[in-house]
């Protein structure tokens, strides 16, 4: 029953990313006063580009059709490693941080490669900018994991998510807002959301993550948006999982089961709206203003550190 | 059985010189060297791999006949490094079968393969000795042969400089290493006797031992400020030699210092721990970064030797943490991170030096700045490169990640002592090698993107072709490794545990070092299938031009280039390079039109300029003032010798 719940978990992130990714856009077009399209559009999207023919350029060499798959199998990897409605995940146990913060890498770097594939400058200008971001997000994102880790004597992500559970909300330890605060900025640096990058910017001269895909094109593309979907909603997850996971499932019954989904359905709700409301309200960086933002985000980290090993 | 296996293997490697020298003059005994040397490197692999998964121990002692202390002798520390020398030798050679006949013909040829098998058998000495005596004879004739090794593949007033302070830099470490040896007298016939006489060392002694090794090992294994060396010396040698220099020499410093630190000190105040860590973080740090400003392919590899000797010693200096700290466990975990990025580095490294020479053999430069479009060129070069590049990285399921990992974990283990310093100081280290791990991805991805993706940027590139048969072989067998290790560490991982039990008493390997190796399999398995199934499942493909904004004529001149590339992360790491620009403009008539405009940036390390430059300058100054005392006239000559003679006389007296 725990495998079931924890497959389901699985299945539930990767099938509903898309969702939460038209959400987003939905109330994004509210607030700026437009219709905006349907919620489901991103479905559409990754099933007509998978039904479309895969354009590859002369020059591009296997590499090129084999980052999609790698960036898609590493994000589902990663999925399984994140407790959504129970304490528990697949790779929960055996899955430490570490190993999540390498396998997110694992599939950007092969990006990286499929953009410089193209032999076109835009695939090398995404993937230079995105070699600066992703170079200095690492940092901060693996200390803030570690404080959490730190402070629950385990490195297995399930293993800190059981132990948050098990402390009282009220007597928490305001250090964690620390390591909260620069797990936000480095998700949003590692989602490629703004202000680090514009996920619906036309211009090729500002692009990051979208000058790096610009080649692709059907069931490759389908792969990469999908995946990129994931990792957005995953991400999301895990922050919810590590700072605020009460109202998880204690057992695992179809009752207690239910009544997690609820809550988890509406804490992510809180967070999309959220990150619609910033993405409405702030500006994009100027390209060699993200390493200040990184910059905050590692100095945050390092405090968390810091002040946990001095508490505990 | 062990005794004599490893003796033939001595003996086999020793004809191999003599063998050539015979052989040259035979036409179809041109192919006898390569073997005779391979055959030997097998069974010097296969007795280091029953010492190192088995733990038998065997003595060679030739004290007895020899008037000198000469004994070479096995345990699974020196297993292990045997281990490394020869697994790691064994595809490099086999790849040199055919590259130094392609490349090298008459009298240079034969002195490769003389030179070769004694510069193997100098480290193996290192690494199996049990007498100061044979430690520092092999460590000499080690620093020689690479020296030797170096001088064959040309000669130039640049070359010589480089070579010459190659050459200083090792005699000024051997010098150290001498020194710490020095300071166990008049106990320092064999280690045993040493490692007894350690206990009972006063603890200003032992600190004096541990600087001296610190520093002497140090300047072999190119920590920062004493790394200048390496990216002199790695390039400009024959690419097998470099492979050989990059991924196995280095070691050998990382084998002296286990050896003195573990081995004979067994412990000492956690600010060692910390000296080395400090050391290992800054060398990871600046090695990389120095990387990213390359372009050359070579020695932007060796700038990385530097970054991952630096990891290395992050997980040393956590080892000595925790020692200090009477945390045996997580000593052990440290200590098998540190040796099994030993071995992993000495894989992934030959492989990408060997990459480096299959490339220069195909097209003919290492500027990435010509090269490009590779991969298609030569499938198989590319894809083993492309695994290099990913272990050295440290990406999960491949051999860097797994080291990585265990060093991660230890510096998470550091957070539950008692010790407030090592509590925030080992978590922190994390960062840092988060960092240079973050740093090697950028690196590598313009290496691999700009070296075998794209379009070739030259006619060169444009006509490789994929190399010869044994070239691929021996890089193929060690990227086999590369994914072996990384998707399997539990074969290496127990025999470390127990070798790491040998070092520190009372250790055993802690059970969280085994989850990696229960999850890796699975996620390796999950990843073949479900890549394996994307490709499998027929996608219709069509070729196209690369999108140009819908104008024609885009042509290989407008990818991005590899200082472009690195150029956001040279902006913001800018005061680390401190580039010398000169910018010079020659007006024309209407002012807006230049004639010319000519731009040169030079990047001096700051060490030359502030370290090394004034000590240098005051060693030539105070050589010119000594001049005075050689006037030439033996009257003043005699003088001296007199002068000599009476102070001798009189320190007898007195003293």
């Amino acid at each position: 029953m725990t495998l079931m719940t924890n497959v389901l978990q699985v299945l539930l992130l990767i099938l509903l990313a898309p969702l939460v990714r038209g959400v987003i856009s939905r109330i994004k077009a509210r607030i700026q006063n437009r219709r905006g399209a349907s919620v489901w559009r991103p479905y559409a999207d990754v099933l007509k580009l998978f039904r479309k023919q895969d354009l590859v350029p002369a020059s591009a060499s296997f590499v090129f059709r084999l980052a999609p798959m790698v960036v898609f199998t590493t994000t589902l990897v990663v999925a399984a490693f994140v407790p959504l409605l129970h304490g528990s995940a697949l790779l929960g146990v055996t899955g430490d941080f570490v190993l999540l913060v390498y396998l997110l890498a694992l599939g950007r770097f092969f990006l990286m490669l499929g953009a410089m594939d193209g032999g076109s400058s835009f695939g090398g200008m995404g993937a230079s900018r995105e070699a600066l971001v992703s170079t200095l997000a690492e940092a901060p994102f693996l200390l803030a994991l570690m404080s959490v880790a730190i402070a629950a004597h385990t490195a297995s992500i399930a293993g800190m998510v059981q132990w948050t559970m098990g402390q009282n909300f009220f007597q928490f330890s305001a250090v964690y807002a620390l390591a909260f605060a620069a797990l936000v900025l480095v998700a949003i640096a590692e989602t490629g959301r703004i202000p680090v990058d514009n996920p619906t910017t036309h211009l090729e001269l500002t692009m990051i993550h979208e000058a790096m895909v610009l080649e692709y094109s059907g069931p490759s593309l389908a792969l990469i948006e999908w995946a990129s979907a994931i990792k957005l909603t995953v991400v999301m997850a895990l922050l919810i999982a590590l700072f605020v996971p009460w109202g998880m499932a204690s057992s695992v019954s179809a009752l207690a089961l239910g009544v997690a989904s609820l809550v988890m359905l509406l804490k992510i709700a809180a967070l999309v709206l959220a990150l619609a409301l910033v993405e409405c309200s702030v500006a994009k960086l100027r390209m060699y203003l993200v390493p200040d933002f990184l910059g905050v985000a590692s100095a945050l980290a390092i405090l968390a550190v810091v002040f946990t090993a001095l508490m505990r | 059985m062990m005794l004599l296996a490893f003796n033939s293997f001595l003996v086999a490697m020793l004809s191999v010189p003599i063998v050539t020298l015979i052989s040259h003059r035979w036409r179809k005994g041109r192919a006898l060297p390569a073997a005779l040397l391979m055959g030997s490197l097998v069974v010097g692999t296969a007795v280091a791999a029953v010492g190192f998964w088995r733990g038998q121990r065997f003595q060679v002692d030739i004290s007895q006949v020899a008037s000198f202390s000469f004994a070479l002798s096995m345990d699974r520390l020196s297993a292990f490094f045997l281990l490394l020398i020869c697994s790691v030798s064994l595809p490099v050679i086999l790849f040199s079968s055919s590259y130094i006949p392609r490349h090298y013909s008459g009298a240079r040829r034969h002195w490769l393969w003389v030179l070769l098998p004694l510069f193997l058998t100098s480290m193996v000495l290192v690494v199996t000795s049990s007498t100061p005596f044979a430690f520092l004879f092999g460590w000499e004739l080690m620093t020689l042969f690479s020296a030797g090794l170096i001088v064959i593949d040309g000669d130039s007033k640049q070359r010589r400089h480089n070579i010459f302070i190659y050459l200083v830099m090792m005699h000024a470490g051997a010098a150290a290493v001498i020194g710490a040896f020095l300071l166990f007298l008049p106990h320092a016939s064999n280690f045993a006797q040493m490692r007894d006489s350690a206990a009972l060392m006063s603890p200003l002694l032992r600190t004096a031992v541990f600087l001296l090794a610190f520093a002497g090992f140090g300047t072999k294994a190119g920590i920062v400020p004493l790394h200048l060396w390496l990216p002199r010396a790695h390039p400009i040698a024959p690419s097998p030699v470099s492979a050989l220099m990059s991924g196995v020499m280095l070691k050998t410093a990382v084998y002296g210092l286990v050896r003195f630190a573990f081995d004979f000190l067994g412990s000492g105040p956690s600010w060692w721990g910390y000296l080395v860590l400090f050391a290992g973080a800054v060398s990871g740090l600046l090695g990389v970064l120095y990387a990213i400003g390359e372009h050359d392919l070579k020695r932007l590899l060796a700038y990385h030797s530097v970054e991952n000797i630096g990891i290395i010693y992050l997980g040393l200096g956590s080892a000595l943490v925790f020692t200090a700290n009477h945390s045996s466990v997580w000593a052990a975990l440290a200590l098998t991170a540190a040796l099994l990025h030993c071995l992993n580095h000495a894989i992934f490294k030959s492989l990408l030096f060997l990459g480096a020479g299959a490339i220069s053999d195909a097209a003919h430069t290492l500027d990435l700045e010509e090269l490009g479009g590779l991969q298609k060129r030569m499938p198989l070069t590319g894809t083993v490169f492309l695994i290099a590049c990913c272990s050295i990285v440290g990406l999960p399921l491949f051999n860097g990640f797994v080291s990585e990992w265990l060093t991660f974990r230890s510096f998470l283990a550091g957070s539950e002592m008692t010790n407030l310093s090592a509590a925030i100081v080992l978590p922190l280290a994390a960062g840092v090698l988060a960092l240079i791990g973050g740093l090697a991805a950028a690196c590598f991805a313009k290496v691999y993107g700009v070296g075998f993706l794209g379009r070739p940027r030259s006619g060169e590139a444009g006509r490789a072709n994929e190399v010869s048969l044994p070239m691929q072989a021996g890089m193929g067998a060690l990227a086999t490794a590369c994914v072996v290790i990384g998707i399997f560490p539990g074969l290496v991982l127990r025999s470390l545990g127990a070798l790491t039990e040998e070092l520190l008493p009372g250790a055993a390997l802690p059970p969280e070092a085994t989850s990696l190796t229960v999850v890796l399999p699975w996620i390796a398995l999950f990843v073949l299938v479900l890549v394996g199934g994307f490709a499998g499942f027929k996608r219709a493909k069509k070729l196209t031009a690369t999108w140009a904004c819908g104008l024609p004529g885009l042509d290989e001149r407008m990818q991005y280039t590899s200082p472009a590339f690195s150029k956001p992360l040279r902006k913001v790491f800018s005061r680390v390079y401190r580039a010398e620009r000169t910018l010079e403009v020659v007006p024309g008539d209407p002012p807006y039109f230049p004639v010319s405009i000519s731009y040169r940036s030079v990047r001096t390390t700051s060490f030359e300029k502030f370290l090394y430059r004034p000590g240098v300058d005051a060693i030539v100054t105070a050589a010119l003032r000594l001049r005075r005392l050689q006037t030439g006239n033996i009257q003043i000559y005699l003088l001296y010798i007199f002068a000599a003679l009476i102070a001798l006389l009189m320190f007898m007296r007195w003293a």
